[in-house]
């Protein structure tokens, strides 16, 4: 029997080849999928996110243990498609027009991808019409906005009026995080949420997914 | 014994006007975010803001510190101001002479100071040396701020940094009037004193607008009388955000010329750093930030009176060495390091950068301490630089051994211990001897403005030699930057 309480270390300790090599046995034994990530993987990076927030991990920590995290969905991705078990939610994430930072943006996409999303990731310098375009043929349910300059913030208001443009702002919720941005400033250019760090952005992301279940149901 | 201000404040006039006539800084440019303008409030009354209450404890609240960027008062109030006055890092020494007759200047522009020098054309002899603090700190500690202020309040930053080194020039002249004056500096600085427009430096690919050489006579920037006549001259910019601080830094420490490759690192507020020697050289900036300098650090100072500039283990415990001897009331850049890398060794840090057994700060002398975030700002800040130059190592394909000679410049890179900066991972584990060379940007300035005949060829084989390289477009730089802010 696999071990699955190792491959809950391996996440939380960020060792990305050994987190694999448990995923790989379990899936030999035919262990479900779903079982694993719920049960192991999602309460591991709950477990490193927790420990980001007390201080105990930094950066570094928190980008190892999204590797292991990516490297343990790696080979259940193409189960979890054949089973047509539906991802959290769609997220269209990047850094925005301007704007080269990507660090906090990667994070936060590992994290969503760790956390069950299925993430489009369109990279940095992303234009406000890049991300219509990606929002229109990929039907994401949240598009998460990523920038670290005070001036290249206004490219995340003109993000959203070009959503509006197209009619699309009301079918998409849309998150916005980054060293600059504040909560304020998100009420202002009118985004339905911030996130302070990489790991409240995943809390965040289904938060607001179970809101739209709700308001749909 | 700590000294007090007195104030009496303006109708109309807020506080923080008064107290950045006093000297106090504004580090992230006076919105309450940073906390590093705390002063504390002896007598009289400054209500307690939101931003105040964010930025410090009930506690502090408690014992009467406030933000000075938010403080608002109607009576007099006595206040302890906790920052000091800044060391500035001047360079007399001697370089080669191309006699003329009369005198000349160069200026330092840095983003935190400044220091304007009067030369002796004939001898090549410095005649007069003064330090300031650039008042443009007052609107934002870094580069990136500067911009943001140009850009909502254009032309503020140029008349105040005109004004500024017309009268420091001014003040050193006495009579001696200066023919010539030559400028260096950041590529922000250069624009910002150019007048140039500094909004294509806001946004990627972050390409100067006008990174050349620029002349002005004293007039037309309106300083003072005595200054008139003088044909003044901005240095070229070396690309990007780097300027010819950088390169006169490449002249003082003769990379240029250098058969072995050689590195340089300039770590004062806008990191920059170089690595080559006369048939190539590779420079790129890195967003350190002000960590070095002891800014975003809690109880963070520059170097100056009560700052515990040095950390050592006795075998018993630390010894902390304070400046001018007295009560330690804060910690500076070198002090930092050296803390971090005696706690490396005790054990009190982990690799990962961790406080151990759940400590929530480092106690080192007195009431001065790290916290966790602290240590956090410091992996940053060193992770940047050493990510940088690793990145510039492989860009030029240059084996680590090759180098021969790592040159530190600035009042950091003066006064920081190589072994510390070793331990930490600051510097890079190459065996290659470290050279602390003082203000290397004041050196190469007046080496070119004393060989008036060779200034131009020198400048333009600089120019043509040396290849700017852009980190925040490089996945190498994102991937080496989170690698190195792990201790090793």
């Amino acid at each position: 029997m696999a071990d699955l309480a190792q491959l809950r270390d391996a996440i939380i300790n960020g060792n990305a080849k050994a987190a694999a090599a448990v995923v790989d046995a379990a899936i030999a034994e035919g262990a479900e999928p779903m079982a694993l990530i719920h049960g192991y993987m999602i309460p591991a990076m709950d477990e490193v996110g927790r420990r980001f927030e007390c201080e105990e991990y930094f950066v570094p920590e928190l980008l190892l243990s999204a590797r292991a995290m990516k490297a343990a969905l790696a080979p259940l991705r193409p189960l979890l498609t054949s089973s047509g078990v539906p991802p959290a939610g769609k997220v269209l994430i990047g850094t925005v027009k301007g704007d080269l930072h990507d660090i906090g943006k990667n994070l936060v996409s590992s994290l969503l991808e760790g956390g069950g999303f299925e993430v489009v990731d369109l990279g940095s310098d992303v234009s406000p019409r890049k991300f219509v375009e990606a929002a229109q043929s990929t039907g994401a349910d949240i598009i998460a906005l990523s920038a670290l300059l005070t001036v290249t913030m206004p490219s995340m208001k003109y993000t959203i009026e070009a959503l509006k443009e197209v009619g699309l702002r009301d079918k998409v919720k849309v998150i916005i995080g980054g060293a600059p941005v504040t909560q304020q400033y998100a009420d202002q250019i009118g985004a339905d949420g911030y996130s302070e760090n990489a790991t409240l952005a995943v809390a965040l992301a289904r938060r607001l997914m179970s809101g739209a279940r709700q308001a749909t149901a | 014994m700590a000294e007090y201000v007195l104030l009496h404040p303006e109708p109309g006039k807020i506080l923080s006007d008064q107290l950045f006539a006093l000297g106090i800084e504004f580090p992230c440019g006076g919105c309450s975010a940073c906390g590093g303008c705390r002063v504390r409030l002896m007598s009289g009354t400054i209500p307690i803001t939101e931003g105040m209450r964010e930025a410090l404890s009930e506690e502090e609240l408690g014992e009467g510190w406030r933000l000075a960027c938010q403080a608002e008062t109607d009576g007099p109030v006595s206040l302890d101001i906790e920052q000091w006055s800044a060391s500035i890092l001047t360079d007399e020494s001697r370089v080669a002479v191309e006699p003329s007759e009369g005198y000349g200047a160069v200026i330092d522009l840095g983003t935190t100071t400044l220091v304007v020098e009067l030369v002796d054309l004939a001898t090549g002899s410095v005649a007069g040396v003064l330090p300031g603090l650039n008042p443009q700190g007052r609107h934002g500690s870094d580069v990136m701020s500067r911009i943001e202020f140009d850009l909502r309040e254009p032309g503020v930053l140029t008349s105040l940094i005109r004004r500024t080194l017309g009268a420091m020039l001014a003040e050193l002249v006495r009579g001696r009037k200066p023919r010539e004056v030559l400028i260096c500096g950041n590529t922000v600085m250069h624009h910002l004193f150019c007048g140039e427009s500094v909004e294509p430096l806001s946004h990627v690919p972050f390409r100067p607008s006008a990174p050349g050489e620029r002349r002005f006579l004293a007039e037309e920037l309106g300083w003072p009388e005595e200054t008139h006549g003088a044909a003044v001259t901005f240095l070229p910019c070396a690309g990007g955000f780097v300027g010819s601080d950088l390169l006169a830094g490449l002249i003082a420490c003769g990379m240029h010329q250098s058969e072995t490759p050689m590195a340089l690192m300039d770590l004062g507020t806008n990191g920059e750093i170089a690595l080559g020697g006369r048939n190539g050289i590779l420079c790129a900036s890195t967003a350190a930030g002000p960590a070095f300098e002891g800014g975003r650090i809690r109880m963070g100072m520059r170097a100056g009176d009560g700052a515990i500039d040095r950390v050592e283990h006795d075998g018993s415990g630390l010894v902390c060495h304070v400046i001018g001897g007295s009560a330690p009331r804060g910690i500076c850049g070198s002090g930092l390091v050296d803390a971090a890398a005696v706690s490396l060794e005790t054990g009190a840090i982990g690799a990962s950068g961790r406080l151990s057994n759940g400590a929530k700060s480092l106690s080192l002398a007195g009431a001065v301490s790290l916290s966790q975030a602290d240590i956090r700002e410091l992996q940053l800040a060193k992770g940047a630089v050493a990510a940088g130059m690793e990145v510039l190592r492989q860009e030029a394909g240059t084996e680590a051994p090759r180098v021969s000679s790592l040159h530190l410049a600035g009042a950091f890179g003066n006064y920081v211990r190589t072994g510390s900066a070793r331990r930490i991972g600051l510097l890079p584990r190459w065996e290659a001897p470290v050279n602390p060379i003082g203000n290397s940007a004041v050196r190469g300035s007046r080496t070119l403005l004393l060989s008036p005949s060779r200034r131009q060829s020198l400048l333009d084989d600089l120019l043509r030699i040396t290849r700017h390289v852009e980190l925040g477009a490089n996945p190498e730089f994102q991937e080496a930057f989170v690698e190195n802010m792990i201790f090793p």
